[in-house]
C-alpha cells in the first residue's frame, strides 16, 4: 500500500472508529458525545475512499487538493473543540450549582444536629 | 427585618478572627455568614470556632473545593434566599481586614433612605488618609471600569471594584440565581445598572489587607482586565431583564 492522503486518511478513518467504539465500550464516553467523533470517522473513511469528493471540494473552492484536506480537518477540529467548551461551561454551572447545593445543605444539617443536641 | 453580612473567606485563617471581632458592634438584627471557599489552610476550623463562640448568629458554610470569589459570594445570595425572607439586605465585607465594619449601617441607610437595591462602598467619594485608596495602577483599572460603565449604562460609579457593597432583595435574588464567576464586582454593578435597578455609591474607609492573597495578582491583572470588559460589552448585547419592581 503506497502512502498518500487518501490512504492515510482511510487509516485514519479506521482508527478513529476503532478509538471511539473503544472508548464507548468500556463507558469512557457518552455515546451522545461518540456521534461527532462516529460522524468525524465516517467523513475520513468516505474521503479515503472516494478521494474525487475532495477533488471536486478543491476544484469547487479554488485550492489545491492538500489545502481543502487541510480546510476540511481543521473545520471539523474547530467545531468539535467549540462544543466541547459549550459542553464544559454547562458542566462546570452543574458542578457549582453542586457543590453550593451540598455546602448548604451540610450547614443545614449542621444547625439540625445543634438544634437537637439543645 | 434582619440584614446579612456575607464574608467570602479564601486562605484567611490569618485575619478572619480580626474581622469577625470588628464586627461584633453592629446591631443585633445582623447575622454573619462565612463562606468558606475551599480554603488549604485552617480557615474552616477557624470559622467554625468562631461561630461557636459568637454571641449573635453565625454560620458556616464551607465549598468542598475552591470555586473563586464569585461562587463563595453567590453562595451567600443563595443562604438569604433559602432564609426566605427573613433578610432584608446583604451586605458583601471582605475576610482580608481591608473593610471597615463602622460604615455598614452607611451603606443600609443609604439603600433605606434613597431606595437604592445596590450602595457600592467607595473609597473615592472622601479621602480618609494615607493607604486606603489602592496603589496607582489599580485606581488606572478603577476609574477604566468606571468609565466604561459609564458609557455602556449612563451611570455614573467612582469605584465599581469595590466588594463592600450592600445589596437589595430584588439585586440580590437575582444574584442568587446568577452571579459573574470570577471578578464579579464591576460586572454585576453594571448588570445593575443596565437593568434599571437603582444603584449608588457611599463613602467608606478601606485599610491595607490584614492577612491573606489577593485575587488580582500581577500575573492576572491583564486577564482581568480582558474578562470584565468583554463580560460587560457581552452584558450590553444581551436583552434586558426585567427584575421586579424595576423603572420602567
Amino acid at each position: 500500500m503506497t502512502i498518500n492522503a487518501e490512504n492515510l486518511m482511510l487509516v485514519g478513518g479506521v482508527g478513529a472508529f476503532l478509538m471511539t467504539l473503544h472508548w464507548v465500550r468500556v463507558r469512557e464516553l457518552r455515546e451522545r458525545s461518540a456521534i461527532a467523533w462516529l460522524l468525524v470517522a465516517t467523513l475520513l473513511l468516505f474521503t479515503g475512499l472516494f478521494p474525487e469528493v475532495i477533488e471536486r471540494a478543491a476544484e469547487w473552492s479554488h485550492l489545491s487538493y492538500p489545502a481543502a484536506v487541510l480546510f476540511v480537518a481543521l473545520t471539523i477540529i474547530y467545531l468539535n473543540s467549540f462544543f466541547v467548551s459549550v459542553s464544559l461551561t454547562k458542566q462546570y454551572r452543574w458542578n457549582v450549582r453542586l457543590t453550593q447545593q451540598l455546602a448548604l445543605l451540610e450547614e443545614r444539617v449542621r444547625r439540625m444536629e445543634k438544634d437537637t443536641k439543645e | 427585618m434582619r440584614h446579612l453580612v456575607v464574608i467570602p473567606a479564601f486562605n484567611e485563617e490569618a485575619a478572619l478572627p480580626g474581622t469577625v471581632a470588628r464586627l461584633g458592634g453592629l446591631p443585633e438584627e445582623y447575622e454573619i455568614l462565612i463562606v468558606n471557599d475551599g480554603s488549604r489552610d485552617s480557615t474552616k476550623r477557624v470559622a467554625e470556632e468562631l461561630a461557636a463562640r459568637s454571641n449573635r448568629p453565625l454560620h458556616v458554610v464551607s465549598l468542598p473545593v475552591n470555586c473563586g470569589i464569585g461562587v463563595a459570594v453567590q453562595t451567600g445570595y443563595r443562604f438569604a434566599a433559602a432564609a426566605g425572607d427573613r433578610f432584608k439586605y446583604v451586605i458583601q465585607f471582605d475576610a482580608d481586614g481591608q473593610h471597615d465594619a463602622e460604615f455598614i449601617g452607611l451603606l443600609v441607610a443609604q439603600c433605606e433612605f434613597q431606595h437604592l437595591d445596590l450602595c457600592v462602598g467607595s473609597r473615592f467619594l472622601k479621602n480618609f488618609g494615607p493607604g486606603s485608596r489602592s496603589t496607582f495602577s489599580r485606581r488606572i483599572g478603577i476609574r477604566f471600569f468606571a468609565r466604561l460603565i459609564g458609557l455602556m449604562s449612563n451611570v455614573r460609579v467612582t469605584d465599581p471594584t469595590s466588594g463592600f457593597r450592600c445589596l437589595g432583595p430584588r439585586a440580590w435574588e437575582r444574584f442568587a440565581e446568577a452571579y459573574p464567576e470570577d471578578y464579579p464586582e464591576p460586572e454585576s454593578l453594571f448588570w445593575c445598572a443596565r437593568n434599571r435597578l437603582n444603584v449608588g455609591e457611599a463613602p467608606v474607609r478601606m485599610f491595607e489587607r490584614q492577612g491573606g492573597v489577593s485575587s488580582i495578582r500581577q500575573l492576572r491583572t491583564l486577564y482581568y482586565m480582558v474578562k470584565v470588559s468583554l463580560a460587560i460589552i457581552f452584558d450590553r448585547l444581551r436583552r434586558r431583564e426585567s427584575p421586579a419592581g424595576a423603572a420602567p
